[in-house]
């Protein structure tokens, strides 16, 4: 999993390419700390270049959504394809997601 | 601060103490070589040197007296210090040995022979005091810091081989399956395997009132001791819920009230939980995630509506029923995402379609009974043999119809 975040006046970009499994358990929460110290109103996953999220993954978009809430921005997740579109939908994780 | 810093002062004392106390074995023909070297060491703190006249009686010492590290002259009558190095090297008790050769000569070709002949450190006499010092104290720290962590690893191991052992005995006995088996004359397949490290699956299956069974399966996110110890959080929950087994929605909602204040943040439950009466082939379930299950046939596959929110996520997640109906030659198939996320041998995942495939193909095939153990033939034909993650497969076989 690689990420690069683009922060332009408070609305950050997350453009994730790679899969998000298990393994990239630091990488992500990696990611959450460069998020925290960034000053954001909003944030997007941009999922468009992810091949393959696994269950573990799902967790830390639920980490994700907790920071979110506790930091008062917003967490969105957009451009979800084929296997991680259905993990989405298949643990209603689209909807609490999508706030 | 102030305690990690002592503890590490302490943790530094304890390698200090075993590094003075090494046994260090001297090897040399020069009775004035042995008692400089050994002077030396003695002078820098060592207790315990011991003496070798030559190659022969250092390999007979190395036998007998252990010793953790050894100071080697090369140019020995009889048994030469190159040939006291291949000897120790070709035996894998010593093959770790820490092996430090003092020599005169100093040509450019020595040292590679030296090194070549599984020497682990070269000093150049005339001996350098301090140098000497200097080295034999970095082999002895690395032996010993390499030992424990070693013996803390092969610990680890143990433990997590225990603990596997113990997460194994979570799957319902023989003894239930057949029970099941006998009530509903059905053919109960299943399969488990947890991944080299802990993991988080689990199944089961139980007789109920009025001609029916349930069967779970769920699978904890993540894996390692975490996973692991909530797959036991889970299992003992489920014991609790003995009233609302017969409805798979409460039956969820019941086992997710109780894990939500539990689970740590980012950790949940898919789930699956069917109520099936044999009798009718009357089939409610209820889906918090799982993959979806098959229903299958020679016929095809279709596949179940295991939508939902996973167990221990949210307060509220609306689990809801959905009756359906397995005909007398259907099968019921449930298995962990492993088998559509694992790569293939060419990098890709097989996905939901691709194992459908599989599964509708091998459905096609006489003896039903077995379809799970050919399903994973298959699977395990691409695979290394240690797995990313659990793998659960479970399927729920009529006794009559499919072709024999």
């Amino acid at each position: 999993m690689d990420y690069k975040i683009k922060n332009e006046g408070g609305k950050a970009q997350v453009v994730f390419t790679g899969d998000i499994t298990f393994s990239e358990n630091v990488s992500f929460r990696q990611l959450l700390k460069d998020i925290s110290e960034q000053k954001i109103t909003s944030c997007n996953f941009d999922l468009t270049a992810v091949d393959m999220v696994d269950s573990a993954g799902l967790g830390m978009f639920l980490i994700a959504r907790e920071q979110a809430d506790t930091a008062d921005w917003k967490l969105t997740v957009s451009g979800a394809q084929g296997h991680v579109a259905s993990m989405l939908k298949l643990t209603k994780l689209s909807d609490l997601l999508a706030g | 601060m102030t305690s990690e810093i002592s503890k590490k002062d302490t943790k530094n004392q304890d390698l200090m103490r075993s590094v003075y106390a090494a046994r260090i074995l001297i090897v040399d023909d020069m009775s004035l070589m042995r008692q400089m070297i050994g002077m030396c060491l003695s002078r820098g703190g060592y207790k315990n040197i011991m003496y070798a006249n030559d190659g022969d009686e250092a390999l007979k010492m190395v036998e007998d007296e252990t010793p953790d590290i050894l100071v080697l002259d090369l140019n020995m009558p009889r048994v030469s210090g190159y040939e006291v190095c291949r000897a120790l090297r070709s035996d894998p008790r010593y093959e770790d040995l820490p092996i430090l050769v003092q020599s005169a000569s100093e040509t450019p070709e020595e040292r590679v022979e030296v090194f070549a002949v599984g020497a682990t450190d070269f000093v150049s006499k005339p001996i350098n005091q301090p140098e000497l010092l200097a080295r034999v104290r970095m082999h002895l720290e690395n032996r010993f810091l390499i030992t424990s962590l070693s013996d803390f690893r092969k610990r680890m191991q143990d433990e997590l081989v225990m603990a596997r052992d113990m997460q194994q005995s979570l799957l319902p006995e023989a003894s239930t399956v057949k029970e099941v088996e006998r009530a509903s004359h059905m053919k109960i397949e299943s399969f488990y395997r947890a991944s080299f490290e802990l993991g988080g699956d689990l199944w089961g299956c139980w007789s109920l009132p009025d001609d029916r069974l349930g069967l779970f399966v769920l699978d904890i996110a993540g894996h390692g001791v975490g996973a692991a110890l909530n797959t036991f959080r889970v299992h003992a929950t489920m014991a609790r819920f003995n009233r609302t087994r017969v409805d798979p929605a409460r039956f969820l909602t019941e086992l997710n009230a109780v894990l939500v204040p539990s689970f740590p943040l980012g950790q949940f439950a898919t789930m699956f939980y069917a109520v099936l009466n044999y009798k009718t082939g009357h089939l409610v379930y209820s889906g918090a995630g799982a993959p979806r299950p098959m229903v299958v046939s020679e016929r095809g596959v279709r596949l179940l509506d295991s939508t939902g929110v996973p167990v221990g996520i949210i307060k509220k997640p609306d689990y809801f029923n959905i009756e359906d109906k397995l005909e007398p030659d259907e099968s019921l198939f449930c298995y962990s995402d492993v088998l559509i996320e694992a790569p293939q041998p060419d990098g890709t995942m097989l996905g939901e379609d691709g194992f459908v495939d599989w599964v509708a193909e091998e459905a096609r095939k006489p003896d039903r009974k077995h379809l799970v153990s050919r399903v994973l033939r298959r699977f395990f034909d691409g695979q290394p043999a240690s797995l990313p993650d659990d793998l659960t497969a479970v399927a729920l076989h009529p006794n009559k119809g499919g072709k024999e």
